[in-house]
C-alpha cells in the first residue's frame, strides 16, 4: 500500500510518500502563496515524481494543514496536531514531547508511547514566536532565513527583544541595528524571543523526556541550540522536521489502510 | 452607597433610547436562527424577553440596572425592570453587528484589550440605547468589574448607584454581612425612589422563584441521564436571563422540563459529553454548532450550587445573601462542583472557553485543569471572544477544536 500526506502550511505545501514497510519514499516542499489548492496539486506531481510513481499507483491521500480541507483529491484531512505527533512517533518512537514550530503557529504536543496526542497547546493571537516571524527579521537584517541558525552561532551576547508582537519586534530590531548591535547578537536575541515564547507552551502541557522539535523552524540549528540550552535537555530533530505533518498524514494513511 | 452624578447623557429620553434601539436592530434585519431547529421553550423566552424589553422603554417603568445574578428577586418585590446591562448587550450583540459600538467604546477611552463583555454594555450605554435607569444596583461576584461599570452607568445616568460587596468565604459571618447589605439596600431604594419594599409580594416573588427552580432541577435530572439536544443550551439562557422570580419563568421553566422529558424518551442516540467552562457563545454560533455535529454540551453554568439552590421561605433575605456567595468563583467549591459534575453527568471532556481579558477565567482555568488530570479526562483550553469578531477567527479555533475531536 502506497500513500501519501500533503500537509498544506501557511507558508509552505509540504508532501511525502510512504510505502507499506513505512519507508519514506520521496518528499517536496513547495510555497504555498495564494493558491493553496494549486500548491497541493503542484507538491503532489512533484512527489510522485520524485518517487517514480503514477496518481493510480498511490491508494490513500491524507491531507493536513490550514488548507487540508481544500484539497479535491484528498481521501481524508487530519489535524496537523495528530500528524505530527504520528510523524515523529514514526521515525522516532522515543520521544514523548513535542514542539512544532511552523508559519504561523506554535504547539506543544504531549504524545503517549503510540503516538497518540495526550495534550495540545497553541500559540495565541500573534506570529510572533513562528516562521513568519523569522522571515520577517532575515528581511529586516537584510540576511538569508536560512542562514539565521548560522550567524547565531558568531554571537557574543543576546540582545533583549522584550515585544510580543511580531511586527513591533520587527521595529525593535531595526531600533538594535540603528544602534550597531551586532546582527549576530540580534539574531540570538530573535532566537531566545521565540524560545522563550515556545517554552511556556511546553511548560503548560508539561514536558516528558525526551523531546523533539518539528516544523521548519527546526531547521535552525540556533533555535535549537537556543531551546535545549533554555531546557537544560537535549532536544532531537528528524532528517525532515519541515516534512514532519506531511509524513504523519501519510503515516495515518498506512494506519486507515489497515 | 449612594452615588449622584453628573449625567452626560443629552438625550435620556426613553422613547429616544428605544428609537435608537430599534435603529440598530432595523440595520441588520436578518434572520439568523433556524426556527423550525429551536426548542418551544426558546421561542417562549424570546417572547418573554421582548415584553420585558418593550415594558422597561416605557416612559412610566422602574428600570432597575442590574449584573450577572444579581438578586433580581428583590428588584421584582419592588416592581421594577431588572434590566441587566451585561446580558443585554450580549444578546445585542449576538443578533447584530455591533462593530460601531466596540469603536465607541474606545473611542471613549476603553481600550480593545478589556473582556468585551464590559465593553459592549458601556458603548450601549454611550449609544443611548438602553432605558435610562431609575437606580443602578451592582455586585461584584463573579467579576468585580460589574461594579464598576455599575458605577460608570450611575455616573452616565446621573442615577442613584448601590453596590453589593459580596464575600469569597462562606460562613455565618459572610452571610450575614451581606444581609446586612442587602437589608440596607432595600431601605435606601425605598428611600431613592420613593417606594415601600411589598413583603407579601416579595414572598410570592420567593414562591415563583423556587418554583421555577424547581423545573429548572428537573430538566438538569433528565440531562443525567440522556442526551437532550438544545436543552443544556437553553437552561443556561435561562441561567442569564436570571428572572426567577418571575411568574413567566415558571411557565418557561416547565415548558422546558416537559419538552425535555419528551424529547429524552424519544432520543436514541448518543454522543461523546463534554462539558463547557467559562463564557460560552449563543447556541447558534458556529463554534457551538461545529462541536455539536458530534458532541453532546453540557454548559458548567447550569449545574453551579448557586444555580441549583432553592430560597428559604422563612428567611429569604439570608438564602439570598448565601446564593450569592456562592455564585463567586471561589476556586475550592469551583473545583469541587466540577468534579461532582463529571461524575454524575458522564463528562468525557472538557472545554474551558477563555474569553479575552477576562482575568476571572484566566485564575480559574488551572483549577479545571486539575480536576481534569485529577479524573483522567481530555480538556481543551480555547480563546474566543464571543462578542467583539475583531478578536476571534473561526479558522484559528477550528484546528484547535479539530485536533481536540481527534484525541477524544
Amino acid at each position: 500500500m502506497i500513500t501519501v500526506g500533503i500537509d498544506i502550511g501557511s507558508l509552505s505545501t509540504k508532501s511525502a510518500i510512504l510505502n507499506d514497510k513505512k519507508e519514506i519514499l520521496a518528499y517536496d516542499v513547495v510555497f504555498t502563496g495564494g493558491n493553496n489548492r494549486q500548491s497541493a496539486e503542484i507538491t503532489f506531481n512533484n512527489v510522485l515524481k520524485k518517487a517514480g510513481l503514477n496518481k493510480s499507483e498511490i491508494d490513500l491521500v491524507v491531507t493536513t494543514g490550514y488548507g487540508r480541507e481544500n484539497v479535491p483529491f484528498s481521501d481524508k484531512h487530519v489535524s496537523e496536531i495528530t500528524c505530527h505527533a504520528k510523524g515523529i512517533h514514526l521515525l522516532k518512537p522515543h520521544i514523548r514531547t513535542i514542539l512544532d514550530i511552523g508559519g504561523q503557529d506554535s504547539k506543544a504536543i504531549l504524545i503517549d508511547k503510540d503516538g497518540n496526542v495526550i495534550n495540545f497547546m497553541m500559540n495565541d493571537k500573534c506570529a510572533a514566536g513562528c516562521g513568519r516571524f523569522l522571515e520577517i527579521i532575515s528581511k529586516a537584517l537584510n540576511v538569508k532565513l536560512e542562514d539565521l541558525g548560522d550567524i547565531s552561532m558568531q554571537a557574543t551576547s543576546a540582545a533583549r527583544i522584550s515585544s510580543m508582537c511580531t511586527v513591533f519586534a520587527e521595529t525593535e530590531v531595526v531600533s538594535l541595528v540603528a544602534v550597531g548591535t551586532p546582527i549576530p547578537n540580534i539574531v540570538k536575541g530573535v532566537h531566545e524571543s521565540i524560545v522563550s515564547r515556545a517554552t511556556s507552551l511546553l511548560k503548560t502541557v508539561g514536558i516528558t523526556e525526551p523531546v523533539a522539535m518539528s516544523g521548519g523552524v527546526a531547521k535552525n540549528k540556533g533555535i535549537i541550540k537556543s531551546l535545549e540550552d533554555m531546557l537544560n535537555m537535549t532536544v532531537e530533530v528528524t532528517d525532515y522536521p519541515q516534512v514532519m505533518g506531511a509524513i504523519g498524514a501519510a503515516f495515518i494513511g498506512q494506519l486507515i489502510g489497515k | 452607597m449612594i452615588v449622584m452624578a453628573k449625567s452626560n447623557i443629552k438625550n435620556d429620553i426613553r422613547l429616544e433610547q428605544y428609537k435608537n434601539m430599534l435603529n440598530v436592530i432595523n440595520r441588520h434585519n436578518h434572520i439568523q436562527e433556524e426556527v423550525s431547529n429551536t426548542l418551544k421553550a426558546t421561542r417562549m423566552r424570546s417572547i418573554i424577553n421582548s415584553y420585558r424589553l418593550v415594558e422597561a422603554y416605557k416612559a412610566d417603568s422602574k428600570v432597575a440596572y442590574v449584573g450577572e445574578q444579581f438578586p433580581t428577586e428583590i428588584v421584582y418585590a419592588f416592581n421594577m425592570q431588572a434590566w441587566n446591562i451585561e446580558s443585554m448587550a450580549i444578546l445585542f450583540a449576538q443578533s447584530v453587528n455591533i462593530e460601531d459600538f466596540f469603536q465607541l467604546s474606545e473611542e471613549n477611552f476603553l481600550s480593545r484589550d478589556i473582556c468585551s463583555f464590559l465593553r459592549a454594555p458601556f458603548a450601549t450605554m454611550h449609544a443611548n440605547c438602553y432605558p435610562r435607569p431609575n437606580i443602578v444596583l451592582s455586585n461584584d461576584q463573579p467579576c468585580d468589574c460589574l461594579a464598576k461599570l455599575g458605577y460608570i452607568a450611575s455616573q452616565l445616568y446621573n442615577s442613584p448607584y448601590f453596590s453589593l460587596n459580596t464575600p469569597n468565604e462562606i460562613n455565618g459571618e459572610s452571610i450575614n454581612y451581606l444581609v446586612a447589605q442587602i437589608n440596607k439596600m432595600i431601605l435606601k431604594i425605598e428611600k431613592e425612589l420613593s417606594c415601600s419594599f411589598d413583603e407579601n409580594n416579595f414572598k410570592k416573588i420567593v414562591e415563583y422563584s423556587n418554583e421555577a427552580k424547581e423545573y429548572y432541577c428537573k430538566t438538569t435530572e433528565i440531562l443525567k441521564k440522556s442526551y437532550v439536544p438544545r436543552v443544556s443550551r437553553e437552561l443556561l439562557e435561562i441561567f442569564g436571563l436570571n428572572a426567577f422570580g418571575l411568574k413567566e419563568t415558571v411557565s418557561l421553566c416547565k415548558v422546558l422540563y416537559e419538552e425535555a422529558l419528551e424529547i429524552s424518551q424519544k432520543q436514541n442516540t448518543k454522543k461523546k459529553r463534554v462539558l463547557w467552562m467559562g463564557q460560552a457563545p449563543e447556541g447558534f454560533h458556529e463554534i457551538i454548532k461545529y462541536l455539536e455535529r458530534e458532541l453532546d454540551i453540557i454548559f458548567s453554568a447550569i449545574l453551579w450550587d448557586g444555580t441549583l439552590m432553592s430560597l428559604d421561605i422563612e428567611n429569604p433575605i439570608h438564602s439570598i445573601a448565601k446564593r450569592a456567595i456562592l455564585f463567586h468563583w471561589h476556586s475550592d467549591r469551583m473545583k469541587e462542583n466540577t468534579a461532582m459534575v463529571c461524575d454524575e453527568f458522564g463528562i468525557e471532556a472538557i472545554i474551558i472557553a477563555n474569553v479575552w481579558g477576562c482575568r476571572n477565567m484566566l485564575g480559574i482555568r488551572s483549577v479545571i485543569k486539575e480536576v481534569a488530570e485529577e479524573k483522567n479526562l481530555k480538556y481543551l483550553t480555547i480563546n474566543l471572544d464571543v462578542m467583539d469578531r475583531n478578536n476571534y477567527a473561526f479558522n484559528q479555533v477550528k484546528n484547535r477544536l479539530d485536533a481536540f475531536l481527534e484525541i477524544i
